[in-house]
């Protein structure tokens, strides 16, 4: 091990600090740790330092040694190594310190994070921050590989189960990840429905694969993914009007968006917005007979209907 | 139990995009971040260098012993890092080319820019104003012409962690800070009964689209989880717990089956799939347009009030005692309506 941290410290500094690129020979013959008699042990080994240099963030770039030879050469750009200045205030690194740690992502991104504290002076502060006391689960199958995709513009394809119906090969431009009421969504361009379509993450089955190279398409300006992202019942403009219990008065009166008239028996009346029907009933139905749906006389209707089918159906009467 | 049922499993565990370095590469990645401090700090002892880049002082050692063969092509007098330690005290020297931390990879910088904005995305966080800030500097100092590759500033990452009762968050926050006991008014989704509770309050968590406090509650004497929407009143009190009082370590606020839970079999229309993200379940066996499913609750007037909710969309199959359950809570509703 210590042999090969050695050998990969002297690979970066040679390919930093040379004038023009280094062929695969003169790697060979001049970077302390590859002296190998065997060239195909050398090549072996020079290309799995290479692949893990370049996994952990190494920019090591292949160079064309001039414009009329077909050989190529190896460097790092010491512009594209160096980490630029950023200088996040201490405020500003403590917060970030206790977002990684709030949400889980220390595995992730610590490393990235002590980057950061070095760059600031202050290297270890992420390691013993003030107890967060909060945690945001951003936990989601292929989370990180599609925010990658986004970012690269790289069209992906995976195979899609939407509740209830046939499971799907689809072929997505991703456009944006969101994140609403504890789901995440990938909003993008589906290819085969030629439209703007949101796909939950926790519903693709098995692997999300490259459909095309990155760039392959224009990043579309930001916009709101409220139109293909569900949104939660409360929009609609119907009103009913609802009488609470004192118990459970306060529940309602969050829906209602506060009000409140007195009614019998200490009861408090509201008008509470319904958006879809089914959704309302079962919105109302989880306070039993805590509160009672008054208005309109057809909602109030259905709310009896459904209810005396229940009844029935566990054999009561109704 | 408050939070009883609310369910709604994580995908399946997929394999990360880039492998996870070997133990060498994860002790590279230290020492490159590591010398451009030592580089700027002559002199600071092995144990404050160990404790602020995470390695035991062997390990440390080590890297500097390391870091002593290596250095420019040649490796003769002037082109090998100079590092040792005199006395307790670490000097590096010679290695300008590691002047600067490695620049961040992709995705060290989506994951840290997802992490500030989705803590600044809960509402009620103090913290919210200095991550926007860390967020757009980030942005601007990894995206531009001069990184070639990816621009950081394209991420299109979108979190919205409100969710109802979340007007509780600043209070609760500072209670946490402060280990203020506070007093609820709740209202328990399982029983449908409220009650006051004296809760020693732990951790704050977001899932599944709510928002829960997680901590001791004096009047039941253990764990408990609250959903912050069926808090009625919420006061922080002036006591304040002894620091030192360790707290439990947070958990998920799914429901856990115990011993003794009821067990119940509910035949679901599709209509009422919806159920099988939402709660937990112990099984899900599709007959069809059917899905029968299992499952089981500490309450067993929670499901009798699902089985209500889900109306037409569900047929109660065993145990008997549920469909007593829920004939009488019909009833019970249905007469507020005759």
């Amino acid at each position: 091990m210590a042999d090969r941290l050695e050998r990969l410290i002297n690979l970066v500094i040679a390919l930093r600090e040379t004038r023009r690129p280094l062929t695969a020979g003169e790697i060979r013959g001049r970077v302390a740790g590859y002296g190998q008699d065997d060239p195909q042990a050398f090549r072996r080994m020079f290309e799995r330092d290479k692949a893990d240099l370049r996994n952990l963030g190494v920019p090591l770039e292949t160079a064309a040694l001039d414009a009329f030879d077909d050989q190529h050469g190896y460097r790092i750009r010491a512009s594209a190594y160096d980490l630029p200045d950023i200088q996040l205030e201490p405020e500003e690194l403590a917060a970030l310190a206790l977002a990684v740690q709030a949400t889980g992502l220390a595995e992730e991104a610590g490393a990235g994070l002590l980057k950061l504290e070095v760059d600031a002076g202050e290297p270890g502060l992420g390691r013993r921050p003030a107890q967060a006391g909060v945690e945001v689960s951003l936990e989601a199958p292929h989370r990180a590989s599609l925010m990658r995709a986004q970012i690269t513009r790289t069209p992906v394809r995976f195979r899609y189960r939407p509740a209830g119906r046939e499971e799907s090969e689809r072929t997505v431009e991703p456009h944006a990840l969101v994140h609403r009421r504890g789901r995440w969504y990938l909003v993008g361009h589906d290819r085969d429905r030629d439209d703007r379509r949101a796909f939950r993450l926790d519903r693709i089955a098995g692997a999300v694969h490259e459909a095309g190279p990155a760039a392959s398409f224009a990043a579309p300006p930001p916009a709101n993914a409220d139109d293909v992202v569900p949104v939660a019942p409360a929009s609609a403009p119907a009103q009913a009007e609802v009488a609470a219990h004192p118990d459970v008065a306060w529940q309602v009166a969050r829906r209602a968006g506060g009000g409140g008239q007195p009614a019998p028996d200490g009861w408090i009346r509201y008008s509470v917005p319904v958006g879809d029907p089914e959704r309302f009933i079962a919105w109302a139905l989880e306070f039993g007979a805590d509160i009672e749906v008054q208005a309109p006389a057809e909602l109030r209707q259905q709310m009896v209907e459904w209810l005396e089918h229940v009844a029935a159906a566990a054999g009561g009467e109704s | 139990m408050s939070a009883a049922g609310r369910g709604g499993r994580a995908g399946a565990g997929e394999a990360s995009p880039s492998r996870r370095p070997s133990q060498t590469l994860r002790r590279l990645e230290r020492v490159l971040t590591m010398v451009p401090w030592l580089l700027d700090h002559p002199g600071v002892t092995i144990d404050e260098a160990a404790e602020r880049f995470g390695a035991s002082r062997d390990e440390l050692v080590e890297d500097l012993d390391i870091l002593g063969y290596c250095g420019l092509p040649g490796y003769g007098g002037g082109d090998l890092i100079e590092a040792s330690i005199v006395g307790d005290r670490i000097s590096v020297r010679m290695a300008d080319f590691f002047r600067r931390p490695l620049r961040l990879s992709l995705q060290e910088a989506i994951t840290l820019l997802l992490a500030a904005r989705a803590l600044a995305s809960a509402p009620g966080m103090p913290e919210s104003a200095a991550l926007d800030r860390a967020a757009s500097k980030l942005s601007s100092a990894l995206g531009g012409p001069a990184g070639a590759g990816p621009d950081l500033a394209d991420a299109r990452v979108d979190i919205d962690l409100s969710a109802p009762g979340d007007e509780h968050l600043p209070g609760l926050r500072a209670a946490v800070a402060e280990h203020r006991v506070v007093r609820l008014l709740y209202r328990a989704a399982s029983t449908g009964a409220t009650s006051q509770r004296d809760v020693e309050p732990a951790a704050l968590i977001a899932w599944a689209g709510g928002w829960y406090l997680q901590g001791h509650c004096r009047l039941a004497g253990a764990e408990r989880v609250f959903r912050l929407d069926r808090i009625r009143e919420l006061e922080v009190t002036d006591e304040r717990l002894p620091e030192s009082r360790a707290l439990a370590p947070a958990r998920s606020p799914a429901y856990q089956p115990e011993g003794g839970d009821l067990e119940a079999v509910l035949d679901l229309s599709p209509q009422a799939w919806w159920v099988e993200e939402w709660a937990v379940l112990d099984s899900v066996e599709p007959r069809g347009e059917i899905h029968r499913v299992r499952l089981r609750a500490a309450e067993p007037d929670w499901v009798a009030r699902l089985v209500l909710r889900l109306g037409q969309h569900v047929r109660v199959i065993s145990p008997p005692d549920l469909t007593e359950r829920v004939r009488r809570l019909a009833a019970a509703t249905l007469h507020r309506y005759r």
